[in-house]
Order: structure tokens, then sequence, then C-alpha cells
């Protein structure tokens, strides 16, 4: 393709000549914004296509193109945060869900929480009766916090996850203690047959009893009283 | 998660005691608590004393074709307020084709979503909701 016969090429090319000027073109544009960017040099030599005046007080370049520079105007910097926000906002939304910290420390990593293995007896605000089953695992995680609870109503096995920060759920108990530490941090054993617990619902009625022992004759019926009390409520702790 | 071929325990007390689903009614791929589906039922309760279920009138009998709503799930089902409920087992409860239930009585627990499904009948008659 180029070798064409240097006499018959043409000397000039009025294609070529054109494009290699408006490359130039551009190149000049080019360098004129980056000048613009920059503001180093000083208003000496007018520059025609921007409109650019030096303001007597900051001494700085003011042009058609607004420069601000990192710090001083415009956004403040802002620090690096040294907390997790995610946890910042979960502490947050507890502290607006829990305001006694009643049910914080209920599921909290202490001798007197609950744990997994605990049989636990949730009441619901919104209808049903309240649920009781034996706790399978505890997953913390900031306001989703949750229990699993496992249990046979009618030679059913039903397992319910609760939220523990819902408001809908008026009350959490421990009804009855595990008696040895388990050794597992979710019991999913406990769903075979072999280690299957069934219902808990003698446990719940003996401990209903107790506590009605251990009421005063003036709050007699007021088994419920405590539950829908609106705090995590904490009566199987008195064991 | 109920689809086609999923065998159901039947609960009421109308005569099948499994039932296998042969279709979900409505658009969808499976079903859940509270939807209705056609069953096909597969065994008879009391198969022992067959004459006295003969006798008490058993409604159902084996490879009819029926509908049934889903009362309980093996698949979790998530509530609004975001907690859980999983059942040991997958069952229902045959009706017919306006919706009345073919039994008289159920035994065993039921889902609470059948009330946001409108399946009151069925849940005045079951002994316990969850």
């Amino acid at each position: 393709m180029n070798v064409a016969p240097l006499a018959r090429r043409p000397l000039v090319c009025l294609k070529s000549a054109v494009r290699q000027a408006r490359q130039q073109k551009i190149f000049s544009r080019s360098m004129a914004t980056e000048v613009q960017a920059t503001s180093k040099p000083p208003s000496r030599s007018p520059d025609r296509n921007f409109y650019r005046v030096v303001d007597k007080k900051t001494k700085t370049t003011r042009s058609a193109f607004a420069i601000y520079p990192p710090t001083s105007a415009g956004l403040p910097l802002i620090p690096p945060t040294t907390t997790n926000p995610v946890a910042a906002l979960h502490d947050f939304q507890i502290k607006k869900l829990d305001p006694t910290g009643a049910r914080t420390a209920l599921f909290a990593r202490t001798r007197e929480a609950a744990k997994v293995g605990d049989i636990l007896l949730v009441t619901h605000r919104r209808g049903g009766e309240p649920f009781a089953g034996v706790c399978l695992s505890i997953r913390r995680a900031g306001i989703d916090t949750a229990v699993l609870l496992r249990n046979h109503i009618g030679k059913v096995g039903v397992e319910m996850w609760f939220k523990i920060y819902n408001r809908n759920v008026a009350g959490i108990e421990i009804v009855k203690r595990r008696l040895k530490r388990a050794r597992r941090a979710r019991l999913t054993y406990m769903r075979k047959p072999k280690h299957d617990m069934g219902s808990v619902a003698e446990y719940v009625s003996a401990w209903r009893k107790s506590r009605r022992v251990f009421q005063t004759k003036g709050a007699k019926g007021k088994t419920g009283a405590t539950t829908a009390g609106g705090k995590g409520g904490k009566g199987g702790k008195k064991k | 998660m109920i689809q086609l071929k999923s065998m159901l325990n039947c609960i009421d007390n109308s005569g099948a005691a499994i039932v296998e689903c042969a279709m979900v009614i409505g658009q969808k791929r499976h079903a859940s608590i509270g939807d209705r589906i056609v069953v096909v039922v597969q065994k008879q309760r009391d198969a022992g004393a067959a004459g006295m279920a003969a006798a008490s009138g058993a409604k159902v009998k084996r490879g009819d074709i029926r509908h049934a709503v889903v009362v309980r799930t093996r698949q979790k089902v998530t509530r609004r307020d975001g907690s859980c409920i999983k059942f040991e087992d997958n069952a229902c409860v045959l009706i017919n084709k306006s919706g009345d239930p073919i039994g008289s009585r159920i035994n065993g627990v039921v889902g609470m979503e059948l009330r946001k499904k409108k399946w009151s009948r069925i849940l005045s008659m079951a002994p316990s909701q969850a």
C-alpha cells in the first residue's frame, strides 16, 4: 500500500494537514484547561478563553470554573471514624427498643443469662398462646438477635425463631435451666429422636404452679401480669 | 414447599391418612401454609378396622381426587415480625370445591398463617394453633 513511487506521491495532502492541525488545536485546548485546573501561573498572560480575576483580599485566582481546595471551603474533611458504624447503629436501635436493658441482659454472655438447653417461654403480644420450648440456639446479631425454640405440640415437633428485641414479644422467661451446661453452641442434635425432649408442657405447668406458690394472696390469678409487663421478664431467675 | 408428588399427612377425620399433591392451585411454584392444592388420596385411615371406618362413613377413598389446604410445612415460614415457624411434617386438611372442610374434626396443630389467608373455619376446628 505504501509502495507507490515517490514521483506519484502528492507533496501535500490536504486531509492529513487538516487532521494535524485539528490535533494540535485539541492539544492546546487541553493544555489550557490544565492550566486552569491548577491555577499555578498568575494571570500574567491573559487567557482569552476564560474569565479569571485575582481576588484582592485572598490573592487567589477566580476563574470561570470553581476550584475548591480540598479542605478550606466546601465539604469539611470528615475525620476517619474509629467506631464501627454498623455496631453504633445496632447500639442505638437496641437502646431504643430495650431501654431497660433487660432483654440484652437475658441473653448476654453471663452466668445468670439464658443459655442453649434452657426451656424458655415467649409471650406474644399479638394473640396466640405463649410458646414454650427448649432453646436450641441463640443467634447473636445485634438488633437481629434471635432464639430458636423447639417443642412438641400434639406429637408434632414445632420450631420457632423469635427476635428478642421485637416489640411484639412481650416477655421471655426461663422456665427451667439445663442441669449441666451444654457443650455445644447449637443443639441441633436435639431434633433427632434419640435426644428429642418431647413436649415441655409439663415443665411449664410445674413452673406456673411454683410461681403461684410464690405469689402472695393479693396477686391471685396474675400469672400473666409479669409476662405482659413489656420488659423481657425474668421470672425464672429466682430459681 | 409443597409441589407435585409431595406426600402430606391428612389430619382431619375425612378418612384419608396420606395424600399426594397433584397440583398447586394458583400461579405458584409451590404451596405454603394456607395455600390450596389438589391431592390424590393414597392411604386410608383405619386400615385395620376397615369395616368400622366404612360404617362410620369414611368420606374419601383411596384414589379420590380432592382439594386440600396446607396447614403445616416443613419449610420455615417467616412472619411479618421476623419470627419463623417450622413444623416437623407436611400436613393438610381436605376441603370440597367450595372451600368447606370435608371432615368435621382436626387433630393436630395448624399454622397461624391460615388466619391471614381467610381459612377461619379450619382455624376454629383446630385444637391448637402455632
